[in-house]
């Protein structure tokens, strides 16, 4: 840009400094002319000499701006209006959160021009709108280029992070490798209790003691598989006091197909698991139980992790689809779903679902809050708002795909048996129009037995394929308003990892959700393996080592043990993406294994309040789900089968009536359901049982990396007055009067051995005793679920 | 939160408002963001600390507030513009026209482009000393005309139920965020220990599109959840004791607990005292919410203000009067929702407007007026915001032939006490009701005043999830300064 003359003024800073312009630039123009030719010069036609420009800036533009908007967008405002400042000339063409307020030359794509003749935005908000002459001199000096001598720089001003200095961010680095000054070992816990033993050294701090074996029977149980521990592992691990015998505890519990429920439960929060799709219909995702499934036997067979990505991400492209990779990519249907009578925003539409998809995938993966660069440039990560699309574009070909499982043949012979059915089915009622009496009677039975044999729905699975035909177009959008469509763009992997290297491929790429899983899962990735050993550390201390586990960015917390994520990470590398070996790794620490119940030091409190350095274990408050599942193993009425289709309980009716359509709620009626495990019941968006809303269980509607633990009333009247609790209270006393009879001392101990594990001390007995002899055994089995000692691990 | 952040970031700003900083943020950088980080760890720290005991013991607001309650009038379904309290003499005019297009272009659910305009069959006059016009549908709410506040140029971004209601809530069209009630229990707490701090009470007829998610507490813990308030004599789930237990065996029960707790080895915890003040507050709450709840020992005059035995106002009455308990009994926010359902049960008048609304008038009006009144004897209208009105208004266009399509552009609501200035109009609608044409309030606008009238503030309630500092307001609203 010219080097113009300029004159200080007192309110907008700078003027046009009339006269003062004029040969320098026309010579500089010419210049410009001379070394790259003719096409220069329509922009320079538009330049800043233009008389007119120039006039209407000092008299309308300038005076306009100052006395109707820099109230709120400019350096002086109290508060900047939408991140946008309109005393500066790079101001105006860069833009606010909403995108550039003006594109010189072209007013109709100008915001800025849109806003003040109240196109969509509505500026200004106060004093009543410009005039219609004020508003034609803006359009015109756009038009002529928009010449604007304020050049003011933005240094001050910029987003917080620039794309350079967000690069140099600690989770965009390559995995370091093992400090040499940690000891290693081949088990990897000796590496991992180094680097938590020299922070503690660090601080002053030590490590507890070892937790009591029966705080780590319990414990180890609880968090590996979810359950409390039988009676008989119990005795096993207390009576064989050999060094082994805690290594083959551990290896049997995550040998045991228990661990895959638990563990489901944390990706399932993450990928915001449901089973109906939300807003007014909530339509049930028949089948989304088989991506539940999936994610346990996953667990269970240690899948290798990247193949877990691959098949979520894309198991619908692999060359052989399987019904399990089918099943894995229900991912991508997972989330909420507009769905609308009336006239269709198809458009809108998918663009909100496309929306959806691309943002879990940022959470789940990448650890990284995507979302932020859908309006605008990531404010905090190196992720910009091209970006975002780039990596949204790799959807572009996504429609929904529901498989049939059954066989070409199975459904034919569904077919055959299903058109005889029907076709009697009309022939009599067309009949039973003519009869009555008897004859009636005998065809409506008739009727009702036919109606009994259709052969049930065949099973299908709600998964998504590729639709190369009709691939969405997909374009920067400004403000991430699907109306106001920017530049087109390709797929492509993220700048900052990687993406600037490679051009991108076109939208209509075949399989192009396995070009992602593959660009997710390159062993040099810094972020997959960081982000799932983090959330993996996250199960059994409580908080992740990041502790913003969806959230590796600037804006997320810095990891209380960098050294210690980055061998973690490579090891899941080293044992080619097997998850298990980690699971152990941890298990078999010295840093797990510490007690929790270690009065804390002062210096600890002092330094480390949140235990973040792991001075000790972390106490913790069972997941709801852990909550049930272990009253239903107390009263031994827990249905231990694996997977199929979700539960529902019989709730409240009035929570049934809450449902915009209340018939959804079809309380599960196969014998024994009503016990089976939490991790079975049914997922529905709009109707959560009470229980598992009182105990922290997230929403269901967009990615939860971490449940609250919270503390309050409802609970308690829950676990008090609710139906779960004294359902299955009531259960726990029939078991514990058929094993000790109407013996009051007796009931105590059992009950205290069942739920508890361990023999009732004396005051416990004092207390128990008197309290069943007055109120009753129900009565006490209710409190004993009540007890911190049964909904806690230590 | 912990504290381990990283400190090149500062923190404690709306860093969705603005990617610019100001003097004093610029400062608070050299100084590595400490200031800043540490007031808002230590405010969000009181407010979670604070409701980390059981209930919702009350937090003193930053500013001084106006208002100590809120109770939502929630007309479900969208009531029309034209026929409540924004008269369009024109529109009668064009009756039966295609729309002119000097009018602009609007999108409609259902409704084609080229439908005709309906005129209304209300007649609208003018009431009390501010003279503010108010249409035959409402003759009682039509005598405290001067206490309303009327938001004649209300406008939001979705024109289906269900993304309308989330926006109208929770300032979002997606599920998945807190709603206005979620974020005062969390800003505020309650003023009440035997009582929820925030209360829904829906309309027995059934449910509403957006379901359970538009009220819930979206990612804020769940102790800021909101009750819902059954249709039953006893409203409240788990309330009442299981298996028939008295109210004295269930206090055994309870001590039971607490010794059995004391008995067993466990190392002495703040979450396990909090737990301690949890069961004792349940039991207060049984104990004595059932007595707020009992309707039989108002006076009969009361009763007959709201309408209550009569119908067809028993049953919003019921509930009016009940809203107006609670708010005297220090609960935070209550909602209070007139319509359920299928569309026709609501204020979702799509195929007859006259019907529709001259039956879920007659339901609500004297109702609506008889808590405004009963609130201002009280003394308590000074202290309780007021808010009416639906997730949307109607159509300017007739749908079929008589009823009128969603319509999200321009559409009443009205505000009442807590510090609002009534008997004004303000923001006003094009000449046949279609759009905001002077001082456009969005929902964000609104939500931004309540929290003001409450003496919060939408930049420093926030909450962090998924990389950001949330808040009520999705994008920055604005005070609705003419009204307060």
């Amino acid at each position: 840009m010219a080097d113009l003359a300029l004159t200080h003024s007192s309110r907008s800073g700078f003027r046009w400094s009339a006269g003062a312009l004029g040969r320098r630039d026309a010579i500089e123009g010419l210049l410009l002319i001379l070394f790259f030719g003719v096409q220069l010069i329509p922009r320079l036609s538009a330049s800043p000499e233009s008389p007119e420009a120039k006039a209407l800036f000092d008299d309308l533009v300038l005076p306009t701006l100052e006395a109707r908007c820099y109230e709120c967008h400019s350096a002086e405002s109290d508060r900047i209006k939408g991140g946008l400042l309109l005393d500066r000339r790079v101001g105006l063409r860069q833009g606010g959160d909403s995108g550039p307020a003006i594109v010189p030359g072209k007013p109709t794509e100008s915001l800025l021009i849109e806003a003040i003749r109240h196109e969509g935005l509505r500026m200004p908000p106060k004093g009543g709108p410009l005039s219609a002459k004020e508003v034609a001199g803006f359009r015109r000096w756009v038009e002529l280029g928009a010449p604007d001598p304020r050049d003011q720089p933005m240094e001050d001003f910029s987003p917080v992070t620039d794309g350079e200095q967000g690069r140099k961010h600690w989770a965009f680095q390559p995995i370091g490798s093992l400090d040499s000054s940690i000891p290693s070992g081949a088990q990897g816990g000796r590496t991992l209790d180094g680097y938590i033993q020299r922070s503690l050294t660090e601080k002053g701090l030590a490590r507890s003691s070892r937790a009591s074996r029966r705080d780590l029977v319990r414990r180890l149980s609880f968090d590996v598989t979810g359950l409390p521990p039988s009676e008989g592992e119990r005795a096993r691990f207390l009576e064989d006091p050999s060094p082994g015998a805690y290594v083959a505890l551990v290896d049997r519990l995550l040998a045991s197909p228990q661990f895959g429920e638990r563990q489901s439960l944390f990706w399932l929060d993450v990928v915001r698991f449901a089973e109906s799709e939300g807003f007014e219909y909530d339509r049930t995702l028949l089948g989304a139980w088989r991506y539940r499934d999936y994610v346990i036997d996953a667990f269970n067979r240690d899948k290798r992790y990247d193949r877990f990505v691959l098949e979520q991400v894309a198991g619908d492209e692999l060359t052989i689809p399987t019904h399990e990779s089918l099943s894995a990519a229900v991912f991508h249907r997972l989330g909420t779903v507009r769905r609308n009578a009336g006239n269709p925003e198809i458009a809108l539409s998918r663009n909100e679902v496309l929306t959806e998809r691309t943002d879990v995938i940022g959470a789940a993966f990448l650890g990284l809050t995507l979302a932020c660069a859908r309006c605008h440039d990531h404010k905090f990560d190196p992720v910009s708002q091209r970006d975002y699309y780039q990596l949204q574009a790799y959807l572009a070909a996504t429609a929904e795909g529901n498989v049939e499982l059954a066989s070409p043949e199975e459904q034919e012979e569904w077919t055959r048996q299903s058109e005889a059915i029907e076709s009697e089915i009309s022939r009599l009622q067309a009949r039973k129009s003519t009869l009555k009496g008897e004859a009636l009677e005998a065809v409506s039975q008739q009727l009702r037995r036919l109606a009994a044999r259709r052969p049930e729905a065949l099973p299908k699975i709600p998964s998504i394929k590729n639709d190369y035909a009709n691939v969405t177009p997909i374009h920067l959008l400004r403000r991430g308003d699907w109306e106001r469509k920017g530049e087109p763009v390709r797929m492509k992997p993220l700048d900052v990892l990687g993406g600037e290297r490679v051009t991108g491929a076109p939208l209509d790429t075949r399989n192009p959700r396995t070009r992602l899983a593959r660009w997710l899962t390159r062993d040099a990735h810094p972020l997959t393996a960081r982000v799932i050993v983090n959330r993996i550390w996250q199960q059994y201390f409580g908080v992740g080592l990041v502790a913003t586990a969806n959230d590796f960015g600037k804006n997320g917390e810095v990891p209380s043990h960098p050294g210690l994520l980055d061998f973690l990470a490579a090891e899941i590398i080293r044992h080619d993406w097997h998850l298990k070996p980690i699971h152990r790794m941890i298990l078999l620490s010295e840093t797990y294994r510490q007690s929790s119940r270690l009065e804390p030091s002062a210096l600890a409190v002092k330094t480390d309040p949140g235990n973040r350095l792991q001075w000790r274990h972390t106490k913790r408050r069972l997941l709801g789900e852990e909550m049930r599942d272990n009253m239903l193993s107390v009263a031994a009425v827990l249905h231990d089968d694996l997977g199929g289709e979700s539960v529902m309980l019989p709730v409240e009716e009035d929570l049934v009536k809450l449902l915009y359509k209340p018939s959804q709620w079809q309380v599960s009626q196969t014998p024994g359901s009503h016990f089976r495990r939490s991790v079975y019941l049914i997922a529905k968006r709009n109707l959560r049982l009470p229980f598992m809303e009182a105990f922290d269980q997230p929403a269901l509607l967009t990615s939860c990396f971490r449940r609250e633990s919270s503390t309050h009333a409802p609970q308690a009247l829950e676990l008090l007055n609710g139906r779960i609790s004294n359902e299955l209270s009531e259960a726990f006393a029939r078991r514990i009067r058929s094993s000790a009879g109407g013996d009051v001392e007796g009931q105590v101990r059992v009950a205290y051995r069942y739920a508890l594990g361990r023999d009732p001390n004396r005051s416990e007995y004092e207390l128990g005793v008197p309290f069943i002899r007055e109120h009753s055994l129900e009565e006490f089995a209710l409190a004993m679920f009540n007890l911190n000692e049964f909904l806690y691990v230590f | 939160m912990s504290s381990r952040r990283d400190s090149s970031v500062p923190r404690g700003r709306p860093v969705h408002v603005r990617r610019t900083r100001t003097r004093r943020e610029f400062l608070t950088d050299a100084f590595c963001g400490f200031g800043a980080l540490a007031l808002t760890a230590m405010t969000r720290q009181a407010r979670l600390h604070a409701n980390s005991v059981g209930g919702l013991p009350p937090i003193v607001p930053p500013v001084a507030p106006k208002a100590r309650s809120v109770i939502f009038l929630f007309m479900a379904g969208g009531p029309s513009q034209m026929e409540t309290f924004d008269p369009k003499p024109l529109l009668n005019q064009l009756s039966g026209q295609p729309r002119p297009a000097s009018f602009g272009e609007a999108k409609y659910q259902f409704v084609e482009s080229d439908a005709k305009l309906l005129g209304t069959k209300r007649s609208f006059a003018r009431y009390g000393q501010s003279g503010l016009e108010v249409s035959d549908l409402f003759p009682h709410l039509s005598r405290c005309a001067d206490d309303l506040a009327i938001l004649r140029s209300c406008h939001g971004d979705m024109v289906v139920h269900s993304a309308a209601q989330y926006e109208l809530f929770t300032g979002r069209v997606v599920p998945g965020a807190p709603s206005m009630g979620s974020w005062m229990a969390y800003g505020l707490g309650a003023e009440t220990e035997a009582l929820p701090g925030y209360v829904v009470m829906p309309d027995p007829l059934g449910a509403l599109e957006a379901g359970q998610p538009m009220y819930s507490n979206g990612f804020l813990p769940a102790r800021f959840q909101p009750t819902m308030f059954r249709p039953s004599d006893r409203p409240v789930l788990n309330l009442e004791s299981s298996r028939g237990a008295s109210i004295e065996q269930r206090r055994a029960t309870i001590d039971l607990i607490r010794q059995l707790n004391g008995a067993a080895e466990l190392p002495l915890d703040p979450e396990f005292e909090a737990r301690l003040l949890a069961y004792d507050l349940a039991f207060k709450m049984q104990v004595e919410a059932p007595a707020m709840f009992d309707l039989s020992r108002e006076r009969p005059s009361t009763l007959a203000l709201y309408g209550i035995g009569q119908e067809p106002t028993h049953d919003y009455g019921r509930r009016c009067l009940l809203a107006r308990k609670l708010v005297e009994e220090g609960v935070r926010f209550v909602c209070v929702v007139s319509g359920g359902g299928p569309g026709n049960m609501q204020w979702d008048a799509h195929k007859d407007i006259e019907e529709n609304h001259l039956r879920k008038a007659a339901e609500t009006d004297q109702p609506v007026a008889a808590l405004l009144r009963d609130l201002k004897q009280r003394g308590l209208l000074d202290s309780t915001l007021v808010l009416w009105g639906g997730e949307f208004g109607r159509s300017p266009e007739a749908q079929t032939s008589v009823g009128r399509d969603h319509h999200n552009l321009g559409f009443s609501m009205w505000m009442a006490g807590g510090g609002v200035r009534g008997g004004q109009v303000v923001g006003a609608t094009d000449e046949i009701g279609l759009r905001a044409v002077k001082d456009p309030f969005h929902f964000r606008d609104i939500h931004t005043t309540i929290l003001h009238q409450m003496g919060l503030d939408q930049h420093t309630l926030t909450y962090p999830h998924l990389g950001r500092e949330e808040r009520l307001t999705f994008i920055e609203g604005e005070v609705i300064r003419q009204i307060v």
